[in-house]
């Protein structure tokens, strides 16, 4: 007999090791992946955050006003960009002191100088090519920080464009998605968790709250549509139509995590406060709630995150919008990041990759924080006993 | 017996279709000790959380008979339940402390009832009821220390300051020594022995030792029935039930 189960011990230490290696494989697998994805975003973004400047005279004068590429030197005026000449009336109407003076500056360069700079595909000519080596020589010819990146909003010029207005546009539709989903959410648990009878109504709510949770998101985006832009009319595109769609989107998660995490409390703390005379609003107020609390915002955050990254719901709504200055309310039309990465994702003009990827790093460094709050919020808060 | 503080008439409590208590009849003495015994499933929890209402909790719990405390029956429609259990305290068998301070556990249910004017007042309520708990001497340098992180004896002593803290009349006790070690729980009973001066105290126990040592009165509860009520001392010396003195030599149980 001892003979048999010698035998067997090999079978069972050799499967035991199978195993193990079916799981570091797949281990392995996952992480090779999550690196090619990081090191391919992050080789093909960080260019973006450097941008070709060239020194230049700039006249600030009549003429330049009534036609902005006269401000540079002719031979300047295909290499500089177009879109900011463009801005310089207005920049003299706003700063009258500079009018009749000439300023040499650095000035942003035509994507396509930008583009040969880095040495990747672009479209110069063999004559502006040797302008820009020489006056890379004299030193007349720079890669600088991309600061309008960060300040301007979308344009359909690369070299200009920029994540501001989208960003902004994120932020309030996440404020107004927390502002509606959390509160919302947070109490619908707490009464269907801590007040509601346990009979045939609650638990066809408890399923449709469950079903509503696996719902593609696009489904939501019609109903943001078909609610609050059609029947409350809320403006089409704007922040206030996107949030509260994604308030939609992200109530179920609230719900179900902020179910979960009360039901993780034990009862003998309900019981102590109910034995102490503590009404149902005080035990669940005073107690419940609080201790509940880490779990509620982990799960909400994590939730946040989702909506935040969400697209499908906010193309119905029409958040996939050409969007070059930053929403002043939640009225205006208004677009957010990962809609902004679709527009530049399929746009033509190659400059528009670097920035593409540049803003799917900015996207993913905000949403590994979020989740990083979270895991803090969870481990900070977390109380024992 | 002097007049009784809680009288149970005819009570029956069913738990959905399974009727947990078959008509009990049974009355509480003022300032006295009552324990509760019998095997497990018997009944004797249900009936002690009958006096708090805390069964109103469990769904499909549903009660007939009546309670009165006091000559009032404490499932008339018109009864607060929230005031009655700031008369009818409630001990549980594992210690639950509030993961808050020690102060806050004490001074949670004084404060939600407003029984304290000011902080002075509140600190006052606070050391009396440690005190009376005999835990004052070993908590009194960390007030604000985590209830949570005391001992499993020192947690339930605080519950009992918790429980005391509202100046209730009567203290429900489910096991309180059932989670302790021997030191423990002979330091809780001592104590309930002095609370009975203050308290009228019902207390569910496993041990017929404690029963013994602390109980004025004994029921006890077999199969959702009370098979035999009387003095303590009458019921473990002189039985006049057979099953009684079954169960309390050990024959069964």
């Amino acid at each position: 007999m001892s003979l048999q189960i010698n035998a067997n011990m090999k079978r069972r230490y050799a499967a035991e090791k199978r195993f193990k290696a079916y799981a570091i494989t797949a281990l392995a697998l996952a992480g090779a992946f999550l690196i090619f994805f990081f090191s391919d975003m992050i080789s093909k973004g960080l260019p973006a955050l450097q941008q070709a400047e060239i020194l230049v005279d700039v006249h600030y004068n009549d003429t330049s006003m009534k036609s902005y590429r006269k401000a540079v030197d002719k031979p300047f005026r295909i290499i500089v960009s177009r879109g900011w000449l463009r801005t310089l009336p207005l920049h003299m109407e706003d700063h009258p002191e500079l009018m009749g003076t000439t300023k040499s500056q650095w000035v942003i360069a035509n994507a396509d100088v930008d583009q040969y700079l880095k040495e990747k595909p672009h479209r110069l000519k063999k004559k502006y090519q040797k302008q820009i080596d020489h006056l890379y020589s004299e030193g007349k010819v720079r890669l600088a920080f991309n600061t309008g990146f960060f300040t301007r909003g979308d344009s359909k010029m690369p070299e200009l464009a920029g994540i501001k207005s989208a960003v902004i546009g994120s932020i309030y539709v996440l404020l107004l998605t927390i502002a509606f989903a959390l509160p919302i959410g947070v109490m619908t648990a707490v009464y269907l968790e801590e007040f509601a009878p346990d009979n045939r109504l609650t638990q066809t709510i408890e399923v449709n709250i469950n079903n509503l949770a696996a719902i593609p998101s696009i489904l939501f985006g019609l109903l943001g549509l078909a609610i609050f832009i059609n029947f409350f009319g809320a403006p089409r595109s704007s922040a206030l139509a996107g949030g509260l769609t994604l308030a939609l989107m992200t109530l179920p998660i609230i719900i179900i995590t902020t179910r979960a995490s009360l039901k993780a409390i034990p009862d003998s703390i309900r019981e102590a406060a109910f034995g102490l005379g503590a009404s149902r609003w005080q035990t669940v107020w005073h107690h419940v709630l609080p201790l509940a609390m880490p779990g509620i915002l982990t799960g909400s955050i994590i939730g946040l995150a989702q909506a935040m990254g969400e697209t499908a719901p906010l193309l119905i709504v029409g958040m996939m919008a050409y969007v070059p200055d930053a929403p002043g309310s939640m009225l205006d039309a208004a677009t957010v990041l990962p809609a902004q990465i679709y527009t530049w994702a399929g746009e033509s003009i190659r400059a528009y990759e670097e920035r593409t990827a540049a803003a799917i790093l900015v996207l993913l460094t905000v949403l590994l924080s979020l989740n990083g709050l979270a895991v803090y919020l969870r481990k900070h808060f977390e109380k024992r006993w | 017996m002097n007049t009784p503080k809680i009288t149970v008439r005819d009570l029956k409590l069913w738990y959905g279709d399974n009727e947990a208590l078959h008509g009990i009849d049974v009355d509480f003495a003022e300032k006295q000790v009552t324990a509760l015994i019998g095997p497990s499933g018997c009944g004797k929890s249900t009936l002690l959380r009958c006096m708090n209402r805390m069964n109103d909790r469990i769904p499909g719990c549903r009660i007939e008979g009546h309670i009165l405390l006091d000559g009032d029956d404490i499932y008339a429609p018109e009864v607060d339940v929230v005031q009655l259990r700031t008369h009818v305290g409630m001990v549980f068998q594992k210690p639950n402390p509030f993961p808050k301070s020690i102060y806050e556990n004490v001074a949670y249910a004084p404060r939600i009832h407003g029984l304290a004017e000011n902080s002075s007042d509140m600190d006052i309520i606070v050391e009396t009821a440690l005190r009376k708990a005999s835990i004052w001497n070993e908590v009194k340098d960390k007030l604000n220390a985590p209830g949570t992180a005391l001992s499993g004896g020192q947690q339930q002593r605080l519950c009992i300051a918790r429980t005391i803290a509202v100046k209730p009349n009567i203290i429900l006790m489910d096991e309180p020594c059932s989670a302790l070690d021997p030191i423990a729980t002979a330091k809780i009973e001592e104590l309930i022995d002095e609370l009975k001066e203050e308290f009228t105290i019902i207390m569910v126990t496993h041990s017929m030792q404690q029963a013994a040592r602390i109980s004025d009165h004994t029921a006890f509860f077999y199969m959702g029935d009370i098979i035999e009520f009387g003095e303590t001392g009458t019921i473990f010396t002189q039985p006049a039930i057979q099953q009684t003195e079954d169960y309390i030599t050990g024959r069964f149980g």
